[in-house]
């Protein structure tokens, strides 16, 4: 198994961000985080990326801690988290002073496939920093892919932009988590759809199984979290 | 010390601006010392002496503020992509630290050269030795003594804080760290004080004071008392354990 929640539960104070999951994620999965504002899944994958520690349980990655394997994964979460002054150019020298799994001839391939400007990113539209972003996600060669709302506030194209290079770089020995509220449009994405509602999960399902049950991701996200 | 110099260069990229401004400023204060003229002295040497002793208190608060900032990384994410970089948290926080000690070495050194040019100034001859001791000997021994140790309980008090703030309620890390600052501060005063002063104490300022002397004619300047050793190397060794716990909570900050 890639990565595990077992019983995991998370508090923020006396808030449960997270409360009683229980996952497993095997090699080779593109797993829909699905939920509505609030409901656990930055959280789920901020666990995983060891980004937050359980109050209750344990997180698995890689059979150890998310934290000590950190080098083998990415995570791309829902903020900016890149400094202003950095260019396309800084963005590489810094992936690859830190990550040697970080490939550099992907990552210009990446920026030319989702047509990032060559400025700092103060200058650029947010959806050119989420394609910048996700190029430096991309570049790297990791095992389980971590993605936080890549698709958040970003233009229709760009996003289109963003679902196609995630597909063309996906490799079947890859698990991808993609969280997102663009349910729709990532649809044909996923494999495997988890469907969180108020820090608990609601439904662990197959996409397929869903679409032979003659549900779609969408219908299926309006009657369980609806 | 994988990554160290990447996060070396991104510390330069992330505040460079904050130590070409903090170096910069040191024009302000020389064009403020060499604004007081016109007056007896040794009077003109109190007041320069004075406006020095600011800048350096000044250069303290400014770096302090430069490593410890975090509330815009946290926001932004930054402190997320850090975090989870494969360098341990000594790296990053040996990185983070080296940067700001490189801009206090040259911002005290220059400070002593202000204070050499102040004496110059004023006509206070000044032997090679002397010259060596202003700038590089005290401004090192009041970094050793104050600022360093200033930033490094700065920088774990930002780890502190960010260790134990998102799980919690987060005024607990801020109040444990405000009240630990103050009992930190009592106790140190109470060891400094404690301290049986074995070591040869240096002396640094015999020869500036024998300027100063023949130049003022004031007969009754104290003598200068030496500088004692242990003072700088208790807080030298205290700068290095803060350093290392800083470092260690690293493993459990959350963003």
């Amino acid at each position: 198994m890639l990565a595990s929640l077992s019983d995991v539960t998370k508090r923020y104070g006396r808030t449960d961000g997270l409360s009683n999951v229980s996952i497993d994620f095997p090699a080779g999965q593109v797993v829909g985080v699905l939920g509505l504002n609030g409901s656990g899944k930055s959280t789920l994958l901020k666990l995983l990326a060891g980004l937050l520690f359980p109050s209750a349980g344990k997180v698995t990655v890689f059979d150890g801690p998310p934290r000590e394997n950190r080098a083998k994964l990415v995570y791309l979460g829902e903020n900016d988290s890149l400094w202003t002054w950095m260019t396309p150019t800084d963005a590489e020298i810094f992936m690859k002073g830190l990550y040697d799994d970080f490939d550099v001839d992907r990552y210009r391939a990446l920026l030319d496939s989702l047509a990032v400007p060559k400025r700092k990113t103060k200058a650029m539209s947010k959806g050119e920093r989420g394609r910048l972003r996700l190029a430096m996600a991309l570049a790297r060669d990791a095992k389980l892919y971590l993605l936080d709302e890549p698709l958040a506030g970003i233009d229709l194209l760009s996003r289109e932009r963003i679902l196609q290079s995630i597909v063309r770089e996906w490799h079947t020995d890859e698990t991808i988590l993609l969280s997102t509220h663009e349910v729709a449009e990532a649809e044909g994405l996923f494999e495997r759809v988890l469907y969180l509602r108020e820090g608990r999960l609601a439904l662990d399902a197959r996409a397929e199984e869903l679409r032979n049950q003659g549900c779609s991701v969408v219908q299926t996200f309006r009657e369980v979290l609806g | 010390m994988k990554g160290f110099r990447t996060l070396f260069w991104l510390e330069y990229r992330r505040s460079g601006a904050w130590a070409i401004a903090l170096i910069g400023s040191l024009a302000f204060w020389a064009w403020g010392l060499f604004q007081v003229r016109r007056i007896e002295l040794a009077e003109q040497l109190g007041i320069r002496g004075m406006l020095v002793a600011m800048a350096a208190v000044v250069g303290a608060v400014v770096l302090a503020l430069m490593i410890g900032r975090l509330r815009g990384e946290t926001r932004g994410g930054q402190y997320q992509v850090l975090l989870l970089s494969p360098p341990s948290g000594h790296v990053h926080i040996a990185a983070r630290y080296t940067f700001a000690l490189v801009t206090a070495i040259l911002y005290y050194v220059m400070i002593g050269g202000l204070a050499c040019w102040t004496l110059w100034m004023s006509a206070v001859p000044l032997d090679a030795g002397s010259i060596t001791q202003l700038t590089l000997a005290i401004p090192l021994y009041v970094l050793g003594v104050t600022v360093l140790p200033l930033l490094a309980w700065t920088l774990l008090l930002m780890v502190f804080t960010s260790a134990y703030r998102v799980s919690g309620p987060g005024w607990v890390p801020g109040t444990v760290m405000i009240l630990g600052t103050l009992f930190a501060l009592r106790w140190l005063i109470e060891g400094i004080v404690r301290v049986s002063y074995t070591l040869p104490g240096w002396r640094l300022l015999e020869g500036v004071q024998a300027g100063v002397l023949q130049t003022t004619m004031e007969a009754d300047l104290e003598p200068v008392a030496t500088l004692p050793q242990e003072p700088l190397w208790i807080m030298l060794t205290l700068t290095l354990v803060l350093l290392v716990i800083a470092s260690r909570i690293w493993r459990e900050v959350e963003a």
